[in-house]
């Protein structure tokens, strides 16, 4: 068994003009350490980061790393992809026996980057895609969307819900910059920048670090009274090109069925309490509580129209305002959600603290154009 | 707790404009110099069909993915039918387009596969799933083996 014995984060903000990058993970990480009670230049064995070079704006990130989390001249590497890929990894290398104790960072510096669709588009193909049209790359994520809505047989209405929701439950969360209490009205309202996709259903920005620190079994319990222990974890990729993608989040079906065999969830309707899901855009949402198979592929729309997913429901969906609520934290997506996941289980969520939480999951995308994600479900 | 004291006041933050000049060349590889050269010089469109499981892709590349098999060229129409489509407004830098661009997935008759790419000579409110469109292409003189060789496709 893992445990997470320490969460630290910085932000989250729409900027954070008075720290670089490195003083936001510092900040995280200090704070992480602190939460575990640990020095890192003694006990950590290990350090994992999650980052994307063209996120940061230079090459080679995990040249600039180690300094600012107590790291320099110790094991270090980065991960390309999300925060919850940097838990799996920092699971493998403790069950592995290589380490007793690793911490893994995810950060978003987003409001650095002045050409953020630029950056998507050079993340798209360079001979097949990227040079169609002058569109803002958002446009890939609406056509997704009119093909779910179009498959489930959803409304404009339905999926307007997810934004109401995540808003709405941010309102509770003092790092959520993005929170408001809007109505179906005013996210129907929003003009449709991407046909069918609203201006309101797209996550903005954000800055912000996260920082765990994971230790074995063993070493959990002297550190700490409460491990919050993960249970299982899954990452999958389904294909490079749209062309052979299911444009129904297969990669979040996969990575989480791979996570809750690991975990030993076989009804993850009856067995999850609550699950932060990545919504950067609002129809992500309902595609991801499908594939967590957290509801039926035609019930999410009813569900989610009935209040099943709200703070007070039976399964809630993203207390912590998610995306939406929270903003696009780029790598730092499924710190984010992690992050909830812990704070929820140890009873640390202030007023949006969910009575009588056991597992919960939290699930990312590697935003777009990709088609790969992980989840992690953590438990007490 | 030792923390970082904050800067409060902004006029004192410093920032630096960082832009770096970059530049590529992307080959298309086999499979894509095989497509371009038969759409610039012939107007031809091509798929490739692997030779155990007989998938058809589009775009054409020379190996089948679900079992890394080789493939072989096939020609196809260039036709095909809209599966989804968007009305996009913002460009790159989220400023507003002059004009609306609608975006759509094509499925590409003969082939598995689809390809994304604008809509013309059609207004957003009369594109319907399922509406066969054909490609209009720029003049020969004016190809240059790109994907952008392909303005747009039309209803048929």
């Amino acid at each position: 068994m893992v445990a997470v014995v320490g969460v630290g984060y910085s932000g989250f903000d729409a900027n954070t003009p008075d720290l670089s990058w490195k003083e936001i993970m510092y900040e995280a990480a200090l704070r992480a350490y602190t939460d575990a009670g640990i020095n890192p230049r003694r006990d950590v064995d290990s350090f994992v980061t999650c980052a994307e070079d063209i996120y940061e704006g230079f090459a080679i990130f995990d040249e600039f790393v180690p300094d600012q989390l107590g790291a320099v001249v110790k094991p270090t590497c980065t991960v390309c992809a999300d925060f919850l890929y940097g838990i799996a990894t920092a699971y493998m290398q403790i069950r592995s026996g290589l380490a007793d104790i690793v911490a893994v960072e995810a950060h978003s510096k987003a409001s650095d980057i002045q050409t953020f669709g630029n950056v998507v588009k050079f993340a798209m193909d360079p001979i097949w895609l990227r040079n169609v049209g002058n569109a803002h790359p958002y446009y890939l994520a609406a056509l997704e969307m009119f093909q779910y809505m179009g498959e489930r047989c959803l409304s404009e209405e339905d999926v307007a819900r997810v934004v109401v929701k995540n808003k709405n439950n941010a309102l509770l969360n003092a790092s959520a910059p993005y929170a408001a209490n809007v109505t179906l009205d005013d996210v129907m309202a929003s003009p449709k920048l991407f046909d069918p996709m609203k201006k309101m259903e797209i996550a903005p920005l954000a800055d912000g670090c996260v920082v765990f620190v994971l230790a074995s079994e063993e070493v959990a319990k002297e550190l700490t009274d409460t491990p919050v222990w993960v249970k299982g974890v899954g990452w999958w990729s389904e294909t490079y090109g749209y062309d052979t993608a299911s444009f129904s989040a297969m990669y979040a079906y996969k990575a989480a069925k791979m996570a809750y065999k690991m975990a030993g969830i076989t009804n993850p309707v009856k067995e999850v309490d609550f699950a932060e899901v990545d919504d950067r855009f609002a129809f992500k949402e309902m595609q991801h509580i499908e594939a967590l198979q957290l509801a039926g592929k035609f019930e999410v729309a009813r569900l989610m129209a009935e209040g099943y997913f709200d703070r007070d429901g039976a399964l809630p969906v993203n207390v912590s305002g998610g995306n939406l609520g929270v903003g696009n934290l780029l790598e730092a997506t499924g710190g984010q959600k992690a992050l909830e996941v812990v704070l929820q289980l140890r009873g640390e969520a202030g007023k949006r603290q969910l009575s009588d939480v056991k597992v919960g999951v939290a699930q990312a995308w590697r935003y777009l154009p990709a088609n790969s994600g992980a989840v992690a479900v953590f438990g007490v | 707790m030792k923390m970082i004291e904050k800067i409060v006041n902004p006029k004192e933050l410093r920032h630096w404009d960082g832009k770096i000049e970059l530049y590529w060349i992307y080959t298309s590889g086999k499979a894509g110099d095989e497509f371009f050269k038969k759409l610039k010089d012939e107007e031809k469109f091509i798929a490739a069909k692997c030779k155990k499981c007989g998938k058809v892709y589009f775009p054409p590349r020379i190996y089948c993915e679900k079992d890394f098999g080789e493939t072989e060229f096939v020609e196809i129409s260039g036709e095909g039918c809209v599966r989804a489509f968007t009305v996009a407004r913002l460009d790159a830098y989220e400023k507003p387009l002059e004009k609306p661009e609608i975006y759509a997935v094509i499925d590409m008759d003969g082939t598995d596969g689809c390809l994304i790419h604008l809509l013309g000579e059609v207004e957003p409110e009369n594109v319907e799933v399922g509406m066969k469109v054909k490609p209009v292409l720029k003049p020969k003189e004016q190809r240059e083996g790109k994907i952008t060789d392909i303005l747009y496709f039309k209803p048929v």
